[in-house]
């Protein structure tokens, strides 16, 4: 427990420590984007929080896999604790990319089918978390999420092929040419994306606990029920 | 016949069955007694093989049901709390149809037979819905003994039924005994057991603590309620008396053991050969046979189609929500002339996505409310026919919608949507919406808010399938050929064959408790 307790404690200092170092080149060490100005840095925000976002759903489609096929509750604390946190993460993605397109494309939103599907991913984790509660068996609760997870997640492949065929205004950062950044932007680009990643790791952690102490209580709650009849 | 040993379930924190340890042999009839919540229903479902234990070894007629689910299920009969009887089929409908599930080869004589002896051949062709709760009552112990099975669980049989029904039921039970079946019951009704001369077991917060083979009828209802009262705490007296009962069972248990080989012309033990040897049951009445896969799926979809004749109200409620959608759709978008030839494609898809998603809602609460997936599930079908079957049955009904609709576009849009192509498209999409949506239906089904939350599961999970059915309609519509729109019929066939796969891999789960 102490050694937990510790694990936890340096994990939210050092991914403290990694957001602060990320900020700072985001402000500092990047250079000013020649044609989109200052606003251009939200880009490392949301870049960063897309990937995070993305992997947390990775990390609930293998935790629902696991969960299918082992019958374990450790498995589906981590399927909905990364569910839950991924979402955090792709709901600041959707924000960041709105204050971002406002100056550059004149509008909050347009239906550009990335933005649209960046706004499917977060309504199949809404209706994901929404599932959840409404399932009155914990078992069931578990089995269920865990196929929907899995569900939505094999989806994801289909709409990346969606955008490729379908035209897009979005910008190509990443294409099979190379990146169009220059380098420095290139380092706070990692940086920051490792920042978020330590930070979902550590949010993660933090909701696995909670679960665990809500087990916990629980158990006591049954126990006590149990000893007062 | 059943031999428990050790069986613990916990639903999440709360253990429901504590260690239990039950043997039953075969011929023998045991009521199963104890409070709300003791037990009794999770007990009686594991040993349907429709629960899954959480530790402990469960052994039917030798077979353990996690490796040979199938066999087990063929020898069990199981009348739950509900009916598990379709209230759009006949009486007749209904028994034909689990014959089939069962595989029974002399189906319509045993149909006729049973029908007679439960007092309904005269109203085998009506719908289920007009009968009283005696009759359904008397249909359903039809239907657990459809497959002449060796061994009978029921779940508080005599639940809401009047003097005279249950006098019915108890002489249905007793013919039972009287032909070798082996039965174990749960009531709460003790005075009425325990005067019929069985064996009676008291379950209370998961475990047994009373097991004697014939209490006194006058004593035993004080004994019970000072049973449950005190088990909590387990008091000197009720651990030595439930020991001296359990001895004197073990006794009787022999005895009826001896009578119960004779019958069957067997010499040796023949309990402890039925757990060792994992033989099953040799019931001289019974000749199981393997259903074959294609004839459940169809048994299934046919179910399906034969319910819906009866009310149309899916069909019915889909076409004109359909036909209400194509309207508004028209009003909100003030379509007209080359702007509604534009539009057509996507308000089409539209418009079946969102009269598809009732009609799969009705259609799996239609298989919720009589417990029809549990009936399914105590049958040996194979789970992936459970779902082609229902998958199969909602693309029939999707595509009968379709029929109507796609013409009615036509007119209202000015468009030539009776191509190749695009019907082809309207298949490979519906197809895949079916797939999906009996999946999802199944798990909104099972949930607080089922009709809400289906649309909510469902739609953000149809989006690539949705925008490449719209892009390759209107591809279509403008003149392209199905070669020619490339990527988006992949999109429709990749999606469909992903879609199926994840179905068949999770639908399993889904269904089972």
């Amino acid at each position: 427990m102490g050694q937990k307790r510790l694990v936890d404690r340096a994990l939210v200092g050092v991914s403290g420590v990694a957001f602060l170092v990320a900020l700072g080149m985001v402000f500092f060490y990047a250079p000013r984007e020649a044609t989109m100005g200052e606003v251009q840095r939200i880009f490392y925000f949301h870049v960063a929080s897309a990937w995070v976002g993305f992997f947390g759903f990775f990390v609930t489609f293998v935790g629902g896999i696991g969960y299918l096929a082992t019958n374990h509750r450790r498995w589906d604390i981590l399927a909905f604790s990364s569910a839950e946190v991924g979402l955090v993460y792709i709901s600041m993605t959707l924000v960041t990319g709105m204050l971002w397109a406002k100056p550059v494309w004149g509008t909050y939103w347009t239906w550009e089918p990335r933005l649209t599907i960046s706004a499917v991913q977060w309504l199949l984790y809404v209706a994901y978390v929404m599932l959840r509660g409404s399932v009155l068996s914990p078992e069931r609760e578990a089995r269920f999420a865990a196929v929907y997870g899995i569900a939505a997640f094999v989806t994801v492949p289909l709409s990346w092929f969606a955008i490729r065929w379908w035209r897009t205004i979005h910008p190509v950062i990443v294409s099979g040419e190379g990146m169009a950044l220059t380098p420095k932007m290139i380092h706070t680009l990692l940086v920051s994306v490792a920042a978020f990643t330590l930070v979902y790791a550590t949010l993660l952690r933090q909701r696995i606990a909670l679960e665990h102490e809500r087990d916990r209580l629980a158990a006591l709650r049954l126990q006590d029920e149990a000893t007062a009849s | 016949m059943i031999d428990v040993q050790g069986l613990t379930k916990s639903f999440g924190p709360r253990q429901a069955l504590a260690g239990v340890d039950l043997r039953v042999a075969p011929g023998e009839c045991v009521v199963l007694c104890g409070p709300n919540g003791a037990g009794k229903t999770t007990l009686l479902r594991i040993l349907a093989t429709l629960a899954r234990p959480t530790s402990g070894t469960v052994r039917i007629a030798g077979l353990d049901p996690a490796q040979a689910g199938a066999d087990v299920r063929q020898h069990i009969g199981f009348l739950s709390h509900r009916t598990l009887l379709y209230d759009d089929l006949t009486a007749e409908q209904n028994l034909a149809f689990y014959a089939r599930m069962y595989a029974i080869p002399d189906a319509s004589a045993r149909i006729d037979g049973l029908l007679e002896r439960v007092g309904l051949t005269a109203r085998r062709h009506d719908l289920v819905r007009t009968y009283s709760r005696g009759m359904q009552q008397r249909l359903a112990v039809a239907r657990a003994v459809l497959h002449r099975p060796p061994l009978v669980l029921l779940d508080e049989p005599y639940t809401g039924l009047d003097p005279l029904a249950a006098d019915a039921l108890t002489a249905l039970l007793t013919d039972l005994t009287g032909e070798g079946c082996t039965l174990l019951l749960t009531s709460h009704n003790l005075q009425t057991d325990v005067t019929l001369n069985r064996r009676v077991v008291v379950l209370n917060r998961g475990r047994i603590v009373y097991d004697a083979p014939h209490p006194d009828a006058a004593t035993f209802p004080a004994l019970y309620r000072e049973l449950v009262q005190e088990a909590g705490s387990k008091t000197q007296d009720a651990r030595r008396e439930t020991q001296d009962a359990r001895r004197e069972t073990q006794e009787a248990r022999g005895k009826r053991q001896e009578s119960a080989n004779e019958r069957v012309g067997e010499s040796a033990d023949h309990e402890l050969r039925s757990t060792q040897h994992a033989a099953p049951l040799q019931n001289p009445k019974s000749e199981i046979r393997n259903p074959k896969f294609l004839c459940q799926v169809w048994a299934i979809v046919a179910k399906d189609i034969a319910a819906e004749l009866h009310t149309r109200e899916i069909f019915s409620a889909m076409f004109v929500f359909a036909v209400l959608a194509l309207l508004i759709f028209s009003f909100a978008l003030d379509l007209r002339g080359a702007l509604a030839q534009a539009a057509a494609p996507g308000v089409l898809w539209a418009t079946i996505a969102f009269a598809g998603t009732l009609g799969l809602s009705r259609s799996m609460v239609r298989e919720q409310q009589t417990g029809g997936i549990e009936g399914l599930l105590l049958a040996p079908v194979d789970r992936a026919a459970i779902f082609f079957g229902k998958a199969l049955g909602n693309l029939t009904l999707m595509l009968a919608v379709e029929v109507v609709l796609i013409p009615l576009a036509m007119v209202m849009f000015n468009v030539g949507l009776l191509r190749g192509g695009v019907l082809l498209t309207a298949m490979l999409g519906t197809l895949a919406y079916a797939a999906v949506g009996t999946l999802l239906a199944a798990i909104a089904v099972n949930t607080r808010a089922r009709e809400v939350l289906l649309p909510v599961l469902l739609l953000p999970l149809l989006t690539p399938l949705l925008i490449a059915a719209v892009k390759a309609t209107a591809a279509l519509l403008e003149g392209a050929t199905w070669a020619e729109i490339g990527g988006w019929g992949q999109i429709l066939v990749v999606y469909n064959l992903i879609i199926i796969a994840v179905a068949l891999l999770t639908f399993g789960y889904v269904i089972e408790e």
